[in-house]
Parts: C-alpha cells; structure tokens; sequence
C-alpha cells in the first residue's frame, strides 16, 4: 500500500462545504463517476482518484465529504478535517487543498476558504458553479478575491466538459514543488474569538470583492409555497410516491415479458442442445433457472431509480427531508436522517454509512438500527415476484392494483421504522434535541445525461450482482439440491434426498407456523447473502423439485397454483422486516465499532418478521 | 465424465467465489495486499500486478477509513463515553 501511495507525485484534496460540487469536480479531474446528488451529504467518506499531469506523472485526487467548518460536528466532517491534518494513517497530509467554493453561496464557502488557509497547506480555491452565479446576477472581482487571500482563484463548472480546464492548469506538480507539504503545527480548533474574527475577515472579503448577493428567483419561491406547505407539500409527496410505484408495475410489464421471453427460449435451447446429465441439469436449473429469474426484474429496478434519480437532481428530496422533519422529530429521530433513510431505498450500506452525518451518537444510532426497514432495491424482486404471482393484474378506480400493494408494502415498511424509533427513544431516555440545518438547492431540470449515467450504474450494479455473488450461489444451492442423489427406488423428487432438501425439511419445523413450506426455507438461507437471491433460490428449488419437468423462467405459475394467499402474505409480511442480510450487519458493526449492535439488529429483525408473518398467515388463512 | 469433470470444476469456482464475496472486506483487502507483495517478486506478473491487482487493492482500501487494515488501530466511530 504504501509503494501504491508513493508513486503518486501529488496528492490534491478537494475540500469545500456540502453541495458546492466537489464530487462532480472531482469526477471531472478524475474521469470518475462517484455519485453526484443535488443535496448535501451525499459524500461521507473520503474518495480517491488518479490523474496524469501534463509531464506524465500521476496526480492523487482526493473527494472528502463536505464540511462547514474545521471545528466538526459529525463524522464526516472529522473525515475531512483528519485528512487534511494528516491525521489518518494511510494517507499522509496533502500536498496541495483545493477549496471548491459555490460562487452563488459565496460567504458559506468562503469562511470555510479562510479557514482552511490558517492550515498553512498550499491552496488553490475553484469557484464552481459560476455559469449559474452569472444568470443570477451574482458579482464577483474574481482577481481582487485572489489577492485578498493570497492564493489562485480559478472560475470552474463542474457538470460542463472543459469547465475545469484552468483549474487542471493550475495544479501541475511542477507548480506545487517544494511547498510545505504538513499543516501548521500549531493549529487548533476554532475558539468562539476565532470564530469571530473569521467573521470579521470574511465580510471585509466580500466587501473587497464587491460581492452581491444572487437574486431571488420568483418561480423557486412559488414552487416553495407549495412544496414546503405542511398539508400541500405533504400531499406532494405522497402523490410522487405513490405514482412511481404505480410505474414500477405499469411500465415495467412488457420489458418483464420480453426478458422471460428470453429466458425460456435459453432454457430450452440449452436443454436441447446438451445431453441429459449434470451440465444441462447446472445451467438449465442451476444458471437460467436461478440467475436468470432474478434477471427479469431489472426494468423494475430502473424505473424506481429513474425515479429517485429525477427527485435527487431536481433538489426536491431536501424539501421532503424539511417536510418530515416534525414528524420524524416527534418519533424520536433527527431531522438529519432523512438522507441516510432515504439512501436505504437503494440499499441500507450506504444509508448506514450517511448517518455518520448525524452528530448524536444516540440519534445515530437509532438511524443505523432502523435503515435496514427501508425497502432496499433487493427486497423489489421478491415483491414483485409474490405479487405478480397472486394479486391480479386489474384496476381499482384509476389505480392498478399490483403497484397499490407494492405502495402499501413501502409505507408498512416506513410506519415499522417509524414504531421501533419512537420505541427506542422510550427505551433510550430523553435526547438532546438536535434541529435539521439543511441548505436547500436551487431546483433544476434532472440532468438527462445524470440520470443515464445513474442508470447506467444501476445497470452495471445489478448485473455485477446477478453474475457475481448471485450465480455463484445458484450453482452453489444447485449441487446442494442435486448431491447426495436419491436411494434405489425413492419414489419423491430427488431434491428432497438432497442436502439442500435436508436442511429444508428441518427448517420447516421453525418456519411451518407461519405457513413456509420447505422450498421457501430453502430459499431463505442463501437469502442471507443478498435478499434477491431469495427468488433466485426459489427458481432453483422449483425446478429441481419439478421432476423431469422444465420449469426454469415459470416461477410465477408455478408459485400461483402452489401457494396459498396466506403463504404469500406471510412471505411477503417476512420480508417488510427480512432480517437476512449478512452485508448490512457487517457494516453495522464496523460503523458502531461493536457485535452488540448487529446482534441486537438481527434479532429484533428476525422476530419482527416472525410475528409479523405469523399474524399475516393466521389472519389471510381465516379470511381466505 | 468429461461432462462431470467440468461440472465439478464450476462448482469448486463457485464455492470459491461466494466465499470471496461474502468474506470481510478487511481479510479480502489483507489477500489482496499479500498478492501483491508475492507478485512483487515475479517480474513476469508486473502487468497483472500493475492493471489488475493494485485497481482493486485501491478499491478495496477505498471502501471506507475502517474498511483499511492500515487503519486497523483506529477506532474514529467509536461511540462516545
């Protein structure tokens, strides 16, 4: 590692406060493509990136999260603060800071500039965001900036290709050699004098600059009025929630058809074309069967995040997150963790990860614990599968009722976090209220080439999982359900000889009472890797169970004439809480640093789960 | 047999790479950094070291400051006392 870190001749840290464009910037620099949002927090750890200069050698670019101040007040601002100091053991201090700046908010970045000078490092500031500083009005001396701080000030837009072209001039390693590469010994946090002259230094800047503020957009501020309204703004958000679950069903059909078009038409081909025996049995069962099932809910996917995607681009997700903060507060949870929450949709990692923007350790806690009841993208496939199989396809007023369902299985998982929050506030004492301080972006049309690319990524995501982990546990669960080979004169389905079969039958005494038969027990343990794998598991089991019978790219007939309504219920009631996912409690338990909390995760999981499904299946058995 | 030879040569990839995948990022990161000091002194790997190996050792250790096995004396999220 250190051989790898010593080869870089510079290492350039982009510092700067939440959303002034630091990530795109170094997307820019770096021909990466981390993820960019229109809203603060999105960045929580320290990024590296590579870049050649002009005479060959190599650049290390590093995207820290977004701080307003070297006095931090969460972790992420620690991050960034540490690594400026050299405090963090793998990365030495840098050679060179960028302070990246947003031209339209100025005075924000511009304390933060000021401070980070005090350093002592060698800087250069990029005053991002500069075509939208100048449609509004805003006015900047850009050469007096740069004498006022004694340091290069170079205009940059970061979304826009060559909108960083001055500022890759300007950091060339020929440039920076034999600057002083350590911050200054003796700096310290900020005391309240310090704060103070900072502020003093700062208007003196600004008035110096001749700066104005940009001015105020009559559209933002009427498009404000209603989404920031307590009752217009919540029905908003309702209405866009509800509609793009209504989507995910709706649009997603004949894409859904076409790709189980294809996989059958593969399973068929292949069991033609191979002779009966292992290899046709691994890939017709095993890879098309298991792979392939979880294959056909990728337009599902992509269309909830094109979606989130437009919501984050557009800056309405801030305004959500100021919408519930009262009622997120009178549960117990701050303000702040509505972006960890909201990342949870996607998957509950990176959510887990962004509550190292909230500043209490016991709100921070609470987020971490209750992030895995948000529907991740994992938990769709299941969804849909079980409710394609059993809801029928037909309208309820104007509404279809599959996406009314999907709706209804979202906000259950929404009102469960909301429960265990407010019970663990009542468990945790009384907190020290900590209020939601959240910069709200200017709105913006999503950025078309934004939401492909974020597409695109969801894509390369998805297909990584389904040929990675996901394939490599299908063969797996098949040489399970295939080995030991039944007895002489067995007369069931040989996969209930098999080990896989075994485990399943002795699982079905746990799982029984709420109406799981051995195949769903089956399909629970490789689960536990990844929740997708679950239909996967399910594909596998169904056809190895079928009897000489192809049923590879069939589950949903197969699952409608097998199940009862209340088996259904009860899966899909299991997987509002699913317990099973080994990734999320590794993550718990390397951010909070203890087994205690992932242990307390998985078991208060495990028998929300239980109970709720127990409930379900009891009740849809009665009603059914 | 051929046909079973090779289903039972996907197979054993299989368990490997579901054990790779499900592993700690710490311990994957530590293998990485061990094939990295043993191809160090295989020149004819260079390549592979140089376009295969150290992307992902970088990615690995880019996974997050706890995530690094540099890091591994440095508790930054430990919860206060």
């Amino acid at each position: 590692m250190d051989a790898i870190v010593a080869e870089a001749s510079l290492r350039i840290a982009l510092v700067g406060v939440p959303n002034c464009g630091k990530t795109a910037l170094f997307n820019r620099l770096t021909g990466s493509r981390q993820k960019v949002a229109n809203y603060p927090g999105v960045t929580v750890e320290r990024r590296e990136g590579e870049r050649l200069a002009a005479d060959g050698r190599a650049l290390r670019i590093l995207d820290l999260p977004g701080t307003y101040s070297l006095t931090p007040t969460t972790l992420d601002e620690a991050i960034a603060r540490d690594v400026l100091l050299g405090r963090v053991a793998d990365a030495p201090a840098p050679g060179l800071v960028v302070c990246v700046v947003d031209a339209v908010h100025l005075p924000i970045g511009l304390r933060l500039a000021l401070e980070v000078k005090r350093l002592g490092l060698p800087m250069v500031l990029a005053l991002n965001r500069m075509d939208v500083a100048e449609r509004r009005g805003v006015k900047i001396d850009i050469a007096r900036l740069a004498t006022e701080l004694g340091v290069p000030v170079l205009p940059t837009i970061a979304v826009k290709r060559g909108g960083a072209d001055a500022l890759i001039d300007a950091i060339q390693p020929s440039l920076w050699e034999g600057h002083r590469r350590v911050a200054a010994p003796g700096w310290q946090e900020s005391s309240a004098e310090d704060a103070e002259q900072t502020q003093v230094d700062l208007r003196g800047v600004l008035a110096a600059v001749g700066y104005s503020a940009p001015q105020e957009s009559h559209w933002m501020a009427r498009f404000d009025s209603v989404l920031l309204h307590p009752l217009y703004g919540l029905l908003v958000l309702v209405a866009v929630m509800f509609v793009m679950f209504q989507a995910v069903f709706s649009w997603a059909e004949a894409p859904m058809d076409w790709i189980d078009a294809g996989m059958s038409w593969m399973a068929a081909a292949t069991a033609a074309s191979l002779p009966a025996g292992p290899l046709s049995s691994l890939l017709v069962n095993g890879v098309i069967g298991g792979a392939g099932a979880v294959l056909v809910f990728l337009p599902q996917i992509l269309i909830l995040f094109l979606f989130i995607l437009a919501l984050e681009d557009s800056g309405y997700l801030p305004r959500a997150a100021y919408l519930l903060d009262r009622m997120m507060g009178g549960v117990g949870l701050s303000g702040r963790a509505f972006i960890p929450l909201l990342s949870s949709f996607a998957c509950a990692i990176p959510g887990i990860m962004a509550a190292r923007t909230i500043p209490g350790w016991r709100d921070r806690l609470t987020t971490i614990m209750i992030a895995p009841l948000m529907t991740c993208s994992a938990r769709l496939p299941v969804y849909a599968l079980l409710i394609s199989a059993l809801i029928p396809a037909r309208e309820v007023g104007p509404f279809n009722l599959q996406g009314l369902v999907l709706f209804t299985l979202y906000v259950a998982g929404i009102v469960s976090a909301l429960v265990v929050a407010w019970v663990m506030k009542h468990f945790a004492g009384a907190r020290q209220y900590s209020p939601l301080m959240l910069e709200l972006p200017d709105y913006q049309w999503p950025h078309a080439g934004n939401l492909l690319l974020g597409l695109w990524e969801r894509v390369k995501i998805f297909l990584s999982r389904v040929g990675g982990i996901i394939l490599a546990l299908m063969i797996v669960l098949w040489f399970l359900s295939s080995y030991p080979a039944p007895p002489e004169g067995a007369t069931g389905p040989p996969i209930q000889y098999s080990f896989a079969g075994r485990l399943g039958a002795m699982l079905e005494y746990l799982f029984a009472p709420i109406g799981f038969n051995w195949q769903i027990s089956i399909a629970l343990v490789p689960g536990l890797a990844a929740r997708e794998v679950a239909v996967g598991a399910l594909g596998t089991v169904y056809a190895m169970s079928a009897a000489g019978d192809d049923v590879a790219g069939q589950l949903q007939p197969v699952i409608a004439s097998t199940w009862s309504l209340a088996t259904a219920c009860s899966l899909l009631a299991w997987y509002v809480f699913a317990p099973q996912c080994l990734s999320t409690l590794a993550v718990v338990k390397r951010e909070t640093n203890s087994w205690r909390y992932p242990i307390i995760m998985a078991a208060y999981l495990f028998a929300l789960a239980y109970v709720a499904s127990f409930i379900t299946y009891r009740v849809v058995g009665a009603w059914a | 047999m051929a046909q079973q030879i090779l289903v039972a040569a996907i197979v054993v990839i299989a368990f490997a790479v579901s054990a790779w995948k499900l592993a700690p990022a710490r311990r994957r990161l530590r293998v990485l950094m061990a094939l990295d000091g043993w191809t160090a002194r295989h020149p004819r790997l260079a390549g592979w070291r140089e376009q295969i190996l150290k992307p992902r050792i970088l990615r690995a250790a880019g996974s997050g400051c706890a995530g690094c096995a540099a890091n591994v004396g440095v508790k930054p999220h430990h919860p206060p006392r």
